[in-house]
């Protein structure tokens, strides 16, 4: 619980007002980006963000199962966030409880759509083996390390640069198989391929505060909020999830301003991302 | 280093070891001798005799030290300082506090302690002025005054039994608005003799509290000492003076702009002397300043891993034109 003077109060609300915030950024501004990719040898894919001194780990793992019913064609992909004891001193015990769910919800819908799988940031058709019978399942888990503020822009970073870290081995089906059991697969250890990043969104979180929007707010600022909307943005400008938080209730103009605020911001965010994470695949292969 | 968590490119790997190399050979050369880890021998001539303080234990006749810092001898006690410890306050000490909860006739502060800090309604000069006796209604207005959450400006006045008494009689102590609060390892903070800063070309209040929390902002006026003539003046009245409740007396009561960028960049540069495991004075925070001012830096850029490294070599620099000088 950030507890604050009223003159500390009104210096931030003042700060957001006049665009130059406690540590000197815009509104609009990010803090720096930090991506390892790589961290967890263990999983098909991994990578760990740092905004500031929020540090979160994501790691996707890939296990065969069986594709439901309803979508025989399409794998399944779970999300899973874990905010760990160490990262604040609230989440002792049980206490980071709620809030991992409310990520982990809000992650679901910012990533993959509706219950019908359609509109997914995540393509499902691509985790499919053999249709009906055998699919790729991916866990992707995430772990708080750290938190300072904007868990969710850094969770969907975080996944998103462990997916393109993930390698999916290669699969070679036992091709006499009778139609109602289920077919040998041949998992290679050698070969992967590289899962499809290009069309995973990342997530913009905007915090209203008094008039104005802000990104990648810090604790202190993220008390002093109305309301916040995170938007979930593709590299084609597409929303493909939106979860509101906040007590207050927005009127739908302001909705729609925050979104066109979150398409400009995703876009650089987008780049800044996708060059470091680049970077740090290249310090990986350097090691 | 601990944990130095900037990216940086392969030449600021180099450029900030060599710094950090520089300024680790200009402070080897003063007490080498004193500077222990654990299980060394702690050399102590046995005739005397001595008392054995903190972080000290006797083996087999032997001293032996059980932390690893600098062995100080005051008279016949012999003891370890540690390099990084808690803060430990001490008489006279100026602290900065955050109210954490008020009970009858005092305030409770937190001042990064194992104990909150008590602050008695006798040790505060009252609004009004008057020097008096504390009355029941005193008591009653105690949060007029100062409320939770508050941040309050205070010297140590001593430790008794129930705790770490302070004292705010002095007009430059007493409540912080309008400016942020930092928090920085206690022990970069160093006792000096003035703790309160104030740096009039750019108008901004600097107080480094020796418990580590360092507050910037605004700089206030402190309040006139005689007593205000309080008969037309409501409770409502003085409260709403203070602090503009709608919207537009806010935004005619921010901030202006250049000191809020002055504010800013002095507390970035405070960041930037945290991380690097700096001293935090005036002096390297106002040489930090200059520098980011003439170079021009953005005041976020500040935190990136480009300005971190010139800090370092500046301070390297700096460190060798004193040692050189004196």
């Amino acid at each position: 619980m950030t507890a604050l003077s009223l003159g500390e109060r009104l210096f931030i609300q003042g700060g957001i007002a006049q665009d130059l915030r406690a540590d000197g950024r815009g509104r609009l501004d990010y803090r720096t980006l930090y991506v390892e990719t790589g961290v967890i040898p263990q999983a098909n894919g991994s990578a760990r963000v740092r905004f500031g001194g929020t540090d979160v780990i994501a790691s996707a793992k890939a296990e065969i199962g069986r594709p439901t019913l309803l979508q025989p064609d399409k794998g399944k992909v779970s999300t899973h966030v874990d905010c760990s004891s160490t990262a604040a001193p609230m989440f002792e015990g049980r206490g980071g409880e709620e809030l991992s769910s409310e990520l982990s919800i809000a992650l679901q819908r910012c990533l993959l759509g509706g219950k019908s799988g359609a509109g997914a940031g995540i393509d499902l058709s691509s985790l499919i083996i053999v249709e009906g019978k055998v699919c790729w399942d991916l866990y992707i888990e995430c772990l708080v390390v750290s938190s300072d503020g904007n868990l969710l822009d850094a969770l969907g970073a975080a996944i998103k640069a462990a997916l393109s870290n993930t390698g999916i081995p290669r699969v070679q089906v036992a091709a006499d198989a009778a139609s109602e059991e289920q077919p040998e697969v041949d998992i290679s250890d050698e070969e992967f391929l590289q899962f499809d990043t290009s069309s995973v969104p990342v997530i913009v979180t905007l915090t209203k505060v008094g008039r104005h929007y802000i990104v990648d707010a810090t604790p202190e600022e993220e008390s002093q909020m109305s309301s916040a909307v995170s938007v979930s943005v593709n590299r084609k400008g597409h929303i493909c999830g939106l979860t509101k938080r906040g007590g207050a209730g927005l009127d739908p103009s302001v909705i729609l301003d925050m979104i066109s605020v979150a398409k400009h911001v995703s876009e650089q965010l987008l780049t800044k991302l996708d060059s470091e994470i680049s970077a740090a695949e290249s310090r990986e292969e350097d090691k | 280093m601990r944990g130095l968590q900037l990216p940086l490119t392969q030449t600021q790997k180099i450029r900030l070891q060599r710094a950090l190399e520089k300024l680790e050979s200009l402070s080897l050369k003063a007490n080498t001798n004193a500077t222990v880890t654990i299980a060394d021998t702690i050399p102590v001539n046995h005739d005397d005799g001595f008392l054995k303080g903190h972080g000290t234990l006797d083996v087999d006749g032997e001293v032996i030290a059980t932390v690893c810092g600098v062995v100080e001898r005051i008279n016949k006690l012999v003891y370890i300082r540690t390099l990084r410890a808690r803060y430990k306050p001490e008489v006279g000490d100026i602290v900065v506090g955050r109210v954490v909860e008020v009970v009858p006739k005092r305030w409770k502060l937190n001042i990064n302690y194992s104990q909150d800090a008590v602050l008695m309604l006798s040790s505060i000069n009252l609004p009004d002025g008057i020097q008096r006796r504390r009355t029941a209604e005193d008591e009653l207005n105690m949060r007029v005054v100062f409320e939770e959450n508050d941040v309050i400006c205070a010297e140590v006045r001593g430790l008794q039994h129930d705790g770490i008494h302070l004292q705010a009689r002095s007009q430059k102590y007493g409540k912080l608005c309008s400016g942020q609060l930092l928090s920085v390892p206690p022990y970069l903070v160093k006792r000096r003799k003035q703790h309160l800063h104030h740096l009039d070309q750019l108008g901004v209040d600097l107080i480094l509290g020796c418990n580590g929390f360092i507050w910037v902002g605004e700089h206030a006026e402190p309040k006139d000492d005689m007593p205000v003539d309080q008969e037309n003046d409501t409770e409502q009245d003085l409260s709403s003076r203070k602090y503009p409740t709608t919207l537009e007396d806010q935004e005619r009561a921010y901030t202006p702009i250049e000191t809020r960028q002055n504010i800013c960049r002095i507390a970035n540069a405070i960041r930037v002397a945290s991380t690097l495991g700096f001293t935090i004075t005036v002096e390297t925070i106002t040489e930090t300043f200059n520098l980011s001012a003439s170079l021009n830096t953005g005041i976020h850029e500040m935190l990136g891993s480009e300005f971190c490294v010139l800090v370092a070599e500046q301070e390297a620099e700096r460190r060798g034109r004193t040692k050189r000088a004196g």
